[in-house]
């Protein structure tokens, strides 16, 4: 039953003492060893993915605890990153024109501030819960009971995972997107000091904010949510040493998915302009 | 079930080896297990028997060495598919490794249902057997957060019975359960033997139980079997370690 995630299964040399370039190579190494991990469990992943009922109901369940159950909190995040938006903007452009407030706020929110915004609040509320989840069924050798099950961890485990939070992030997106301008809506309906109407505010909106702009920050999600679901399963799936273990590994995931988010992001955006 | 469905089958492990991070823990384990009975491995902590128990789960892979189940190797035994395999086995962990966001009979029917190895109202009928036979019966639709200690773990051995093996390897199942619990483990152990005739190899430290319900004993140190013995004669046994064992246990009783 030692099989595919045997590779991420290994425990971690114990660290040796060493003089400044092991101290240096140290850290490099373990940050190499975990993309190492991290990629291998993504083929692995996606090698697994067959389109059975079963694999179905399980991407349901992990659809309603990632998508539904963060509903409630894009929309009260979104909301008033829109309306933060607007206040900030208009008070900067005071001097100037605020008629190009509805492109700042549809353009920074469709193709930055929706997919970031809403990457680090899925890696926060739902990563860290795949990483604390996954982490503690492997401190509790609840893989290794799944393993003498001839039940695959990985198909099991990972992929609904993988394939829940990709559908799930672009839908979240696209909510967070609306809920952001029509919060921006607001302030400008009713914020004296936004000297223009909604209806201008909308219009500027849609002159500006096209359907690319749009699909870019539904493809970011998409592979925010690859990344953070692939890298919360890894440090889940590599925790070792009782619940300071679990916390450690959970702590890690968010970190490295909130990393992995902007540097995506950078790559995605260097990719969009090209096309 | 008749006991003819569910006969044991052999174990033999063969100068087995395995080191973690360049530190030893199984220095050449040589162990023979009967078809059907109780092996219990007992010895001091640390002392691998809880390694020695995952290799024959297939958990690990050893360094040097083979485990052949019935005479077929282990490592060709786990490449086979589940429906391909000539027969089953099963784990009780020590945590009892009961999944949290399943109920107690979603737990025992995972393997069921997943490899839909019976419709699903047969499956039902198995579980409240399962269960039944482990004195749980209408637990079925509790969390495994709503049972005790001693419920937890029977349940992970009705989860165990449930894919009907012919081996079931316990790592430390009484380990934090009190001597009443214990006595009650160590009896499902024994009935399962009497109407399975299942294979059972159990890692333990506590002796009383060994000698209650072990057919032979072998006694780990160092990584090495250093006795073995038929549970009735462990305690004529001249070997020092066993004697250590034995001194040990009594004082601490």
């Amino acid at each position: 039953m030692a099989g595919v995630s045997d590779t991420i299964e290994q425990p971690m040399p114990p660290a040796r003492r060493g003089g400044l370039l092991a101290g240096l190579g140290r850290p490099i190494l373990n940050t190499l060893q975990i993309l190492g991990e991290g990629t291998f469990l993504f083929f692995s992943t996606l090698q697994r993915i067959r389109p059975t009922g079963r694999t179905w109901t399980r991407v349901m369940i992990q659809m309603v605890r990632i998508g539904t159950d963060t509903v409630p909190l894009t929309f009260l995040v979104s909301l008033f990153v829109g309306m933060v938006l607007v206040v900030q903007t208009a008070d900067q452009l005071e001097q100037y024109t605020q008629e190009i407030l509805g492109s700042i706020v549809g353009l920074a929110m469709t193709k930055e501030l929706g997919p970031v915004i809403m990457g680090f609040l899925i890696a926060g509320r739902a990563g860290s819960a795949i990483a604390a989840e996954l982490g503690s069924m492997t401190v509790y050798d609840e893989i290794n009971a799944l393993k003498t099950m001839d039940i695959d961890p990985i198909e099991f485990l990972c992929v609904p995972r993988l394939i829940a939070m990709t559908l799930a992030l672009p839908m979240l997106v696209l909510y967070a997107d609306v809920v952001g301008i029509a919060g921006g809506a607001i302030v400008v309906a009713f914020d004296p000091a936004v000297k223009i109407s909604v209806h201008q505010y909308l219009e500027n909106l849609t002159q500006w904010v096209n359907f690319k702009d749009v699909v870019v920050g539904l493809i970011k999600g998409a592979m925010f949510g690859i990344a953070v679901s692939n890298i919360c399963c890894t440090w889940g799936l590599r925790t070792r040493g009782g619940a300071e273990g679990v916390a450690m590994s959970t702590t890690a995931a968010v970190v490295w998915s909130f990393v992995m988010i902007i540097i995506f992001d950078y790559f995605i955006v260097r990719l969009a302009i090209l096309f | 079930m008749a006991a003819s469905e569910t006969q044991g089958v052999s174990i033999d492990i063969r100068a087995l080896r395995k080191a973690f991070g360049g530190v030893p823990v199984l220095n050449g384990v040589d162990l023979h297990v009967d078809p059907g009975e109780i092996m219990v491995i007992v010895g001091g902590s640390g002392e691998g028997k809880s390694v020695l128990l995952r290799h024959i789960a297939g958990l690990e892979i050893p360094d040097h060495g083979s485990i052949r189940l019935n005479g077929m190797d282990l490592q060709e035994y786990l490449r086979l598919r589940p429906g391909e395999k000539p027969f089953r086995l099963s784990m009780v962990f020590q945590s009892s490794a009961l999944f949290n966001s399943l109920t107690v009979a979603e737990n025992v029917s995972l393997r069921l249902q997943e490899y839909r190895m019976h419709p699903v109202r047969e499956i039902q009928q198995i579980v409240a057997r399962c269960l039944e036979q482990v004195e749980l019966a209408g637990t079925e639709n509790k969390m495994p957060s709503d049972l005790s200690g001693g419920m937890r773990k029977r349940a992970a051995i009705a989860r165990a019975l449930a894919i009907e093996p012919q081996i079931i390897l316990y790592d430390e199942p009484t380990a934090d359960l009190d001597p009443i619990l214990t006595e009650q483990i160590g009896e499902l152990v024994k009935r399962i033997q009497e109407t399975r005739r299942t294979t059972q190899v159990v890692v333990a430290h506590n002796l009383a139980l060994a000698l209650r319900i072990g057919t032979h004993i072998a006694v780990l140190h160092q990584g090495r079997i250093v006795d073995y013995q038929p549970a009735s004669a462990l305690s004529r046994s001249d070997n020092p370690h066993t004697q250590d064992f034995i001194r040990a246990a009594n004082l601490s009783v």
